[in-house]
């Protein structure tokens, strides 16, 4: 059993099935799990959010956090991250979801036993069907094969789906991948659709073709304005959700939102749960004294900006360059500036993923490009040829945010310090997203990256290949241990693995990577059995919480 | 001849729309980026690109795209939007009476401000309170909308724990609510452009008031109010209306922000959301839309001349 009594975590999972033994996995029901001091579970109320536009309503077309967060409350998985006070933030356990069950007969097969009985919401087209294995496997193929799913490519290595009987799931793998699971439990993958609303719509994008069989249903969508969900009647989880309905404000603006939180519209910190350090320390005061209710705790991000730098070419494929760069960066500087002096230095794992991150300090001989040396620097530089100076362009785009602007802006003046005359070559974000972030720069960049709640999306940057591999890295050692660690199913190799990768990684410095600032994690008292964590799966941890009020 | 008239302008509107209709469809395909770009992003590879651009008929020639649009928009047609599928005329139709009347309350604002103060500055030229009426035309003028609402979201909530409505209330459900959440970002909007109208009423209604046939006025004896107001203001307004026509596009611009900080389901967050994602249906339908009714207005603008001064003709 988990660490509170609930499923597998999924190491104790690969811990059975990685060594290619059968054996069957225990259903989760945390879900139901309660503790004590909250008293017991009450039904009913309406819990108020600040929610986002979705940019429309089929997951399988889009990555945006809009749509992902939305569909968190309507949509189920197979599997999901358990939620609730008793994870850890920045830790991603796994307990089934759709599945009651699954096991692993070898490497490459993966069969899950689906919860009898689960039926859709009662909406048309489907009005309340039973969800069956087809289903399941229809809502994979289709993830996997509709022209412009851009998370195709996160099961690329599945072969193929097979649904033998209504509630049983087959799915083989081209390779062992060690990262199947945690695939199908982030909120991003594979929701599962229903094929008549394909049908009847084309594709999912319209809010009428939003049915799930997630705990709440969409009940209402006012573009730009707020969505509402309510109670599904046929959630598959006796006496869940507990909540009523949510209430979803849609909110753009960073003053609104800070000035709407402090005066109690929303139940929740603003963004996905937290509010930001810097926000934060704006309105901490007023919240003491008009919310004196809430309660908080310090999250920290995995939202990791770098510089990034083409290392096919001069100068950046000098290694002597790079870590000078590195060395010119003052991460401290940036993060008392910009975080409010909180928050983690980021190896190439951000350090918010608990389970997998290398403390810098543990980087071995890479771990001394993490700290400001200006002298070393502008020997290395000098040492490269570039004892005059070096002049760069960073490609960059503000994304709205004053503290990313900040950042750019010491960079600039803390790389010019060392002789790096780097200039901001600021372009609107979408000329920079189609560009820039996909590696199409001269020089170099600076931005955030995506997220992932597993390492394997931030290491997949140092592949050859792959779009996201801003900096062109072409890298044997590194290549070799990303994909050994991908094919390593037990957890505690694998987790050495990509340690060492870290490690290398640190020395190549190919990325030059700030911090991820500490957020607070924000809720109302009355809010119970409600724990934070990173990712969109905002549906999934308040699923099994309740209102006291 | 008004008719006449109208009617010639609009037929040399019709010129212009197609070359604003020629830019707005030009311009965002020139910029880096499009649509399937952004919506493949950072795991895309060509054959989906080339795939998707086909699906989206962005793969045919550009005079083709344009032709066709154009043909589909005569007939009132505007397309659908590349993300969320749904048709344009039914996004616009939804929003534009939001920004309508958002930018119809700024302006009732800018002028129930403007008029008055102006004709009371110019009255009482270099008198205290013309100096504080101009100062505060200046703060208006200098004052950007976006830090004023800012301002007027935030203290409120930390003083009092109150801010304004969040939200957006339709009028069917609460008519009086569905005003009242506007007043504000209308006077926000308001307010630059009643700076400009106010200092162009007292400057317009100083010359005039120099003229003879106000010194004539004043002579029969004439109360003030009959002067200032009959004779002064009447022939005084005319470059007011004229500005008056030429601030609707800025007000329009101020909307963009407005909207999205008081969370005003309108067309101008649409057109800025649709520009960041290189939404071309979407571009080119708030745009065709924003340019027919600059046009219209100052066209309506040119009409209002021959009623207040009879001795225009067309």
């Amino acid at each position: 059993m988990s660490e509170d009594g609930g499923g597998l975590t999924r190491r104790q999972l690969l811990g059975l099935a990685g060594a290619a033994t059968a054996g069957a996995v225990a259903p989760a029901a945390a879900r139901a799990q309660t503790p004590k001091a909250d008293g017991p579970p009450k039904r009913g109320g309406t819990i108020a959010i600040r929610g986002v536009d979705p940019l429309h309503f089929d997951p399988m077309l889009t990555s945006s956090f809009k749509t992902h967060t939305a569909l968190a409350f309507t949509h189920s998985r197979l599997v999901r991250h358990k939620a609730g006070p008793g994870v850890t933030p920045g830790t991603f356990p796994i307990e089934g979801d759709l599945a009651e069950s699954w096991m692993q007969p070898n490497e490459t097969t993966y069969v899950f036993k689906l919860r009898r009985g689960v039926r859709w919401q009662p909406k048309p087209p489907v009005n309340g069907r039973e969800l069956t294995a087809e289903d399941v496997r229809y809502s994979l193929e289709r993830f996997l094969t509709v022209p412009g799913n851009v998370l195709a490519s996160t099961l690329r290595f599945v072969e193929r789906v097979e649904a033998p009987d209504r509630s049983t799931v087959r799915v083989t793998l081209k390779e062992p991948s060690a990262w199947f699971l945690d695939m199908l439990a982030a909120p991003m993958a594979v929701a599962i659709v229903p094929k008549e609303c394909v049908e009847r719509f084309g594709d999912l994008k319209k809010a009428e073709a939003c049915v799930g069989s997630g705990p709440w249903m969409l009940d209402g969508y006012k573009p730009n304005q707020s969505l509402s969900f309510v109670r599904n009647p046929n959630y598959f989880v006796p006496g869940l959700p507990y909540i009523d309905r949510v209430e979803a404000a849609v909110d753009e603006d960073a003053a609104s939102r800070m000035s709407s939180f402090i005066a109690g519209k929303w139940d929740i910190g603003y963004d996905g749960g937290v509010v930001f350090r810097t926000e934060w320390a704006q309105i901490r005061d007023a919240l003491r004294q008009r919310r004196p209710t809430l309660r908080t705790t310090d999250v920290l991000m995995n939202i990791m900006s770098h510089v990034s730098m083409r290392t096919d070419a001069p100068p950046f494929n000098d290694v002597r360059v790079r870590r000078a760069i590195s060395l010119a960066v003052d991460r401290q500087a940036i993060m008392d500036a910009t975080s409010e002096g909180t928050g983690a230095l980021n190896p190439p794992v951000p350090a918010g993923l608990k389970d997998w991150s290398l403390p810098v300090g543990q980087l071995g001989d890479g771990a001394r490009y993490y700290k400001r040396d200006l002298a070393e620097a502008r020997r290395l530089l000098s040492a490269a040829g570039h004892g005059n100076g070096l002049p760069a362009n960073v490609c960059f785009t503000t994304y709205g945010s004053a503290i990313l602007v900040d950042q750019a802006q010491l960079i600039l003046a803390q790389l010019k310090e060392a002789g790096i005359d780097a200039r901001l070559d600021q372009k609107e974000y979408g000329a920079y997203f189609s560009t820039c972030f996909v590696g199409k720069f001269d020089s170099m960049a600076f931005g955030p990256q995506s997220n992932f709640l597993e390492p394997d999306g931030y290491l997949a940057q140092y592949l050859p290949g792959e779009a996201r591999n801003q900096s062109r890295v072409e890298d044997a050692v590194a290549t070799d241990l990303i994909l050994r660690q991908r094919r390593t199913l037990d957890p505690t190799k694998r987790r050495e693995i990509v340690h060492a990768l870290q490690r290398h990684l640190a020395a190549q410095q190919y990325y030059v990577s700030i911090h991820s600032g500490l957020s607070v994690a924000v809720w109302e008292s009355a809010l119970k059995n409600y724990g934070p964590n990173l990712g969109y799966d905002l549906g999934g941890r308040l699923t099994a919480a309740w209102l006291d009020r | 001849m008004l008719r006449r008239y109208l009617a010639r302008r609009l037929l040399v509107a019709v010129p212009s729309l197609l070359i604003a209709t020629a830019i707005v469809f030009t311009l965002p395909r020139l910029i880096p980026g499009d649509a399937v770009q952004l919506m493949l992003a950072e795991t895309s590879y060509a054959k989906d690109i080339d795939e998707l651009r086909a699906k989206l008929g962005l793969d045919r020639p550009f005079h083709v795209q344009y032709v066709e649009w154009l043909g589909r928009a005569a007939r009132g047609d505007l397309g659908e939007s590349l993300w969320t599928r749904r048709p344009v005329v039914q996004e616009l139709a939804q929003r534009l009476p939001v920004t309508g009347e958002l930018a119809l309350y700024a302006t009732l604002i800018a002028l129930l401000i403007a008029v008055p103060v102006g004709v009371l500055a110019a009255a009482r030229q270099d008198s205290l309170s013309d100096y504080v009426v101009r100062s505060l035309a200046i703060l208006g003028l200098s004052v950007p909308g976006f830090w004023l609402a800012t301002l007027l979201i935030v203290l409120p909530a930390i003083w009092w724990g109150w801010r304004p409505v969040t939200g957006f209330v339709e009028f069917r459900a609460d008519p009086l609510g569905h005003v009242v959440q506007l007043v504000l970002p209308a006077v926000i909007l308001g307010v630059a452009s009643a700076a400009a109208l106010m200092r162009l009423t007292r400057g317009m209604l100083l010359e005039v008031l120099r003229q003879d046939y106000v010194r004539t006025a004043w002579a029969k004896g004439l109360a003030e109010r009959a002067v200032v107001i009959k004779h002064g203001l009447r022939n005084a307004v005319i470059p007011v209306i004229t500005l008056l026509g030429t601030q609707l596009p800025q007000i329009l611009g101020g909307t963009v922000v407005i909207e999205t900080i008081f969370g005003l389901p309108g067309v101008s967050r649409f057109l800025f959301d649709a520009i960041n994602q290189r939404d071309y249906p979407v571009i080119q339908g708030v745009n065709l839309l924003v340019v027919s009714t600059v046009v219209l207005v100052n066209l309506a603008v040119d009409a209002l001349y021959a009623v207040l001064d009879p001795r225009i003709r067309y």
